[in-house]
């Protein structure tokens, strides 16, 4: 290997194409010993090599290595950590050399925070394995670092975002129990205002009443007999009016059972015959042949027909030709329907198997502004005595405990309609398709 | 000549009962409107001393048939009482008496002898 310089890579070049790799790595560094120095140097990871015969001291620092720490090669060259970094960094470091060492097995830290000379914190991720040179018989340990700050920086800025995350998702929690309880304590106001007025009309009657007769009377006052009368209803308005709270505010079980709807609504109307006879109203009840059995609360279903029949007949009164039509076929909710409005509409789904009710009159129809108010509680257009407005409100709540739905509309014919809409009972095949293990809900 | 008292509440009981104890020693002349549409008409009709004025009608509310009393120059001087059973701020359990823009408001239920004190001291005064 005397050839001059300048035939040295002619002849290299033209052995390149010949010769296994591995052989043209041997004889390139054999040929040029400062090429393995640069190949370390230009590596793209941070490498350095610390003598462990000699108190670690650094042997090779590459350019990445400086870019990363910082540190110029001529100031780590021949130095400890200790002349480096902190003493808690360095303390840390030669522990890790030690081990690596000791255990002759190579060794990663996932993360380690320096803090360089330039200023700032960086995360590194370096692994350091041990070098035995057999023939000088002396120990290295060789260290890879890689740059990890962005990604912990990342990584930090993720933790935090999630912990505003949790606290505010938190506060929209508490928030939302608190308007839960609000709403609770307005409904609750409302309610209490409302039975206020209501019962103490009653109870500013009777006090007249006894008023009158504590004041001495005779035997044979005239007034004795009204007054008497008017103390009777009276106790009996407070006590309907009491008996419709209890009824709006129990959320008792229902005792849900199969049943025909036709005789229910004969029933119904058998109940309401008086008041409709008065009205001189035209009834007509049609229902779809067969129509499947619902799943409802006998009773209270009941309670919902008669004060859903009263609220048309007294619709209705003094008008022409007052018509009072009940009307019921099954179906099924289809599968787009969205109704925003009912409140309801979360028990029913799409598919599933409902019978609809309409009771329908050519009365007075309910104005716009009416319409947002008649389920409240107390709500009545209706002159004291006649309404308490409680009707709507505990027809709605029974609904709801049937997980049905109803909804108010005006007829463009003139009128109310009231739509009902119940589950169809399970059939024996619906209660096997369950399973016995599945929980009823 | 006894005074005249017009007493205008839905409440038909209630004010067929109040009627009886106010005419009983013949201290007053009762007249009852229970229509609030109709208050107006009756009151310039009758011609009252007091007025008994209920606040929560259907129709007209007690606040309306004031307003409209206000506006008429010979109803405008007359006094009213309203009479309510809403569960009003300041109200006690003893039914105080609340001086609100020239009208006194009792509570409902009301004790004869306080509504017989309320109307006399109004009616010396005026
Ligand atoms: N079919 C109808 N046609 C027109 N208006 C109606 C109809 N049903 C209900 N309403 C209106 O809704 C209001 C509230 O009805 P709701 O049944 O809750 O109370 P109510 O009938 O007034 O009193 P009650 O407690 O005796 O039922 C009624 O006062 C009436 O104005
Ligand atoms: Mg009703």
């Amino acid at each position: 290997m005397s050839a001059p310089e300048g035939a040295k890579t002619q002849r290299l070049s033209s052995k390149a194409k010949s010769a296994p790799p591995e052989q043209i790595l041997h004889d390139l560094l054999a040929e040029s010993p400062s090429i393995l120095a640069s190949i370390v140097d230009n590596l793209p990871v941070a490498l350095f090599v610390k003598d462990a015969d000699h108190d670690f001291r650094v042997v090779l620092w590459n350019k990445k290595q400086e870019d990363i720490t910082t540190i110029p090669r001529e100031k780590a060259l021949g130095r400890t950590d200790f002349h480096m970094f902190s003493q808690e960094s360095a303390q840390y470091f030669r522990q890790v050399d030690e081990a690596v060492v000791r255990r002759g097995k190579l060794f990663e830290i996932p993360e380690e925070i320096i803090s360089t000379p330039g200023g700032g914190d960086i995360w590194l991720k370096t692994t350091k394995a041990p070098v035995f040179d057999t023939t000088r018989n002396r120990t290295f340990v060789i260290g890879i670092s890689e740059d990890i700050t962005p990604q912990i920086r990342v990584r930090e800025q993720l933790k935090e975002l999630n912990t505003h995350l949790t606290l505010a998702n938190q506060q929209l929690q508490e928030t939302q129990l608190q308007l839960i309880q609000a709403e609770k304590m307005e409904s609750v106001g409302r309610l209490a205002a409302g039975v206020a007025h209501e019962v103490k009309n009653p109870l500013a009657l009777l006090l007249m009443g006894v008023e009158y007769l504590a004041s001495g009377i005779t035997e044979n006052d005239p007034n004795l007999p009204e007054i008497l009368t008017e103390m009777r209803d009276a106790i009996a308005r407070a006590d309907r009016i009491i008996r419709g709270l209890v009824d709006y505010s129990s959320s008792r079980q229902l005792s849900l059972e199969s049943h025909e709807l036709l005789p229910l609504v004969e029933n119904a109307l058998l109940l309401t015959r008086h008041e409709v006879r008065k009205g001189n109203i035209n009834v007509e009840v049609i229902f779809e042949k067969d129509l499947p059995p619902v799943f409802i609360d006998l009773a209270k279903m009941e309670q919902i027909f008669v004060n859903l029949i009263i609220n048309a007949v007294h619709a209705m009164e003094g008008r022409p030709r007052p018509n009072l039509e009940i009307y019921a076929y099954a179906t099924r909710i289809p599968e787009v329907e969205r109704d925003e409005g009912a409140r309801t509409a979360r028990h029913l789904r799409s598919g599933d198997e409902v019978v609809i009710v309409e009771i329908r009159d050519n009365g007075s129809g309910i104005s716009e502004e009416n319409m947002q108010k008649i389920f409240d509680p107390f709500f009545t257009t209706k002159a004291t005595g006649v309404g308490t407005g409680l009707g709507l409100s505990v027809v709605r709540k029974i609904i709801e405990l049937h997980r049905g739905r109803i909804s108010l509309r005006n007829r463009v014919s003139g009128g109310v309609a009231v739509s009902l809409t119940l589950k169809v009972a399970p059939t024996v095949q619906d209660e096997l398709d369950k399973g016995p293990f599945k929980k009823k809900q | 000549m006894s005074k005249k008292i017009l007493i205008i509440d839905d409440e038909a009981g209630f004010t067929k009962l109040l009627r009886m104890n106010l005419e009983r020693n013949g201290d007053y002349e009762v007249m009852i409107e229970n229509h609030s549409v109709h208050a107006l008409k009756t009151a310039q009709a009758f011609q009252p001393d007091l007025v008994l004025l209920d606040l929560v009608m259907p129709g007209l509310d007690g606040g309306d048939v004031a307003a409209l009393f206000q506006a008429d120059p010979k109803l405008k001087k007359v006094p009213v009482i309203m009479l309510t059973a809403l569960v009003a701020h300041g109200e006690t359990s003893t039914g105080s008496v609340a001086q609100a823009a020239g009208v006194t408001v009792l509570p409902k239920p009301v004790e004869m002898a306080t509504l017989r004190s309320c109307i006399t001291d109004i009616l010396e005064k005026s």
